[in-house]
């Protein structure tokens, strides 16, 4: 299973801190919450637990199966949700699922893309010929979250991932979060929202 | 799962064709750019004879003119729409770089043909050598779309990305051009350049991917 580890870490932007001293273990295996006000530092926090971003003070370390991850190794396990994560807008669903999905070695057929997109709560038939750049906020959305479930990554981080979603959606999110988390996945998401919260094993506090 | 190195670059290479083709007004802009030159230097040297070599440096640059419009903007274009990050999370260092530098090349290749041959019409230009001209093109133009590839890679998360392409292009591109010009002007009919020039720029191109996908891979990934 992996782990996600913050040693002594702190973040700064342009001299202005945003935490601090943070020593924070993120397991597999269970759905981990960062709560806190905004600007309190969610987001960072992910994007450290990604190494999309290094830390200005401390180290943090992703492991599996007891190795260090790192670079392309990383990567290659990692899938991540944000509200600012765009899908390219002249291609379509279609087009973007099989080239981020072919990066990763994923090859869809006909069955397996309705199925996915089912599982989203997508329908195929009326995407087949609109370019992303068409598609509502809540419809990419639910196509950013469709490339992470059929990505095979074993670290998912989550920003906001009910943001923009209906009730269903939002229903949709947790319990493939709670399915990932039940196959030993490391489950982090980055939320204001009190449902997520509640369903969520472990809270990390940044207030 | 893990896909081939090469599976990856054609992925990322038939993405941004995908993504160009559906885009003209990039073209449209890049061959207005090249056109707008060309009418220029047509229309201010109209019945002048002019030797080889001021032929020669006049060809690259315009060809350099038209390319400004376009190959250091792999990046930024990924940055601006917000896809880089997406990008980021699911490509590798390799795929990325060498996905945009085999469509840099192919643009510019694109841009090249129709310009070389607007280019010998407009000012009455007779090849001597035809095939050595062809290889200049292509060794040309790799060099161009690898510079200006590793620019737009250097440019990735700087905010003084505009100021910062023109500066780094000209050290990177002076290599390519002044050897071009000179074994140009023996294609164009003047006095033949050494063959050696041509070794030059095959192996400054070897050199800027060689380096591109050495220092790439430091730029992409933060550790």
């Amino acid at each position: 299973m992996g782990k996600i580890t913050f040693q002594d870490v702190g973040q700064s932007f342009q001299g202005r801190s945003i935490f601090s001293h943070r020593n924070d273990v993120v397991e597999g295996g269970c759905i981990t919450a960062v709560c806190g006000a905004n600007g309190s530092g969610k987001s960072t926090f992910l994007r450290l637990a990604a190494h999309l971003l290094l830390p200005t003070e401390g180290h943090v370390s992703v492991r599996e199966a007891g190795e260090e991850l790192r670079r392309e190794a990383l990567f290659r396990r990692l899938s991540l949700v944000t509200p600012e994560m765009r899908l390219y807008p002249r291609l379509s669903a279609r087009e973007n699922l099989d080239f981020f999905l072919g990066l990763r070695g994923v090859r869809l057929t006909d069955e397996d893309y309705e199925a996915l997109l089912a599982r989203v709560g997508l329908r195929g038939s009326e995407l087949r010929d609109t370019w992303a750049g068409a598609y509502s906020t809540g419809m990419c959305q639910r196509l950013k979250l469709a490339c992470l479930f059929a990505s095979g990554a074993a670290f998912w981080l989550l920003d906001e991932p009910g943001a923009n979603l209906d009730a269903e959606g939002s229903a949709m999110v947790l319990r493939e979060a709670r399915r990932a988390a039940e196959r030993g996945c490391v489950v982090l998401l980055a939320t204001n929202d009190p449902r997520e919260e509640a369903a969520a094993d472990e809270v990390i506090s940044m207030a | 799962m893990k896909s081939s190195p090469w599976h990856d670059v054609r992925l990322v290479f038939l993405k941004e064709m995908k993504s160009a083709l559906r885009f003209r007004a990039a073209w449209a802009a890049m061959l207005m750019f090249a056109l707008t030159t060309l009418a220029c230097v047509s229309l201010a040297v109209q019945g002048g004879a002019l030797s080889p070599r001021l032929l020669a440096a006049l060809y690259w640059t315009v060809l350099f003119f038209a390319s400004m419009a376009g190959i250091d903007r792999v990046f930024e274009a990924e940055d601006s729409s917000g896809t880089l990050l997406a990008l980021r999370v699911y490509g590798s260092a390799d795929a990325v770089l060498f996905g945009k530098l085999l469509y840099t090349f192919s643009l510019l290749l694109a841009l090249a043909i129709p310009l070389t041959l607007a280019f010998l019409l407009l000012m009455d230009v007779t090849v001597a050598e035809p095939l050595l001209l062809l290889l200049l093109v292509l060794l040309g133009c790799f060099g161009l779309a690898a510079a200006g590839t590793l620019v737009a890679a250097l440019g990735l998360g700087a905010s003084v990305r505009g100021s910062l392409a023109p500066i780094l292009l000209m050290p990177l591109m002076l290599p390519i051009f002044l050897p071009a010009i000179f074994v140009t002007a023996g294609a164009f009919g003047g006095e033949a350049a050494s063959l050696s020039f041509l070794l030059g720029m095959g192996l400054y191109d070897a050199v800027l991917t060689v380096g591109a996908s050495v220092l790439f891979p430091y730029l992409w990934y933060a550790d």
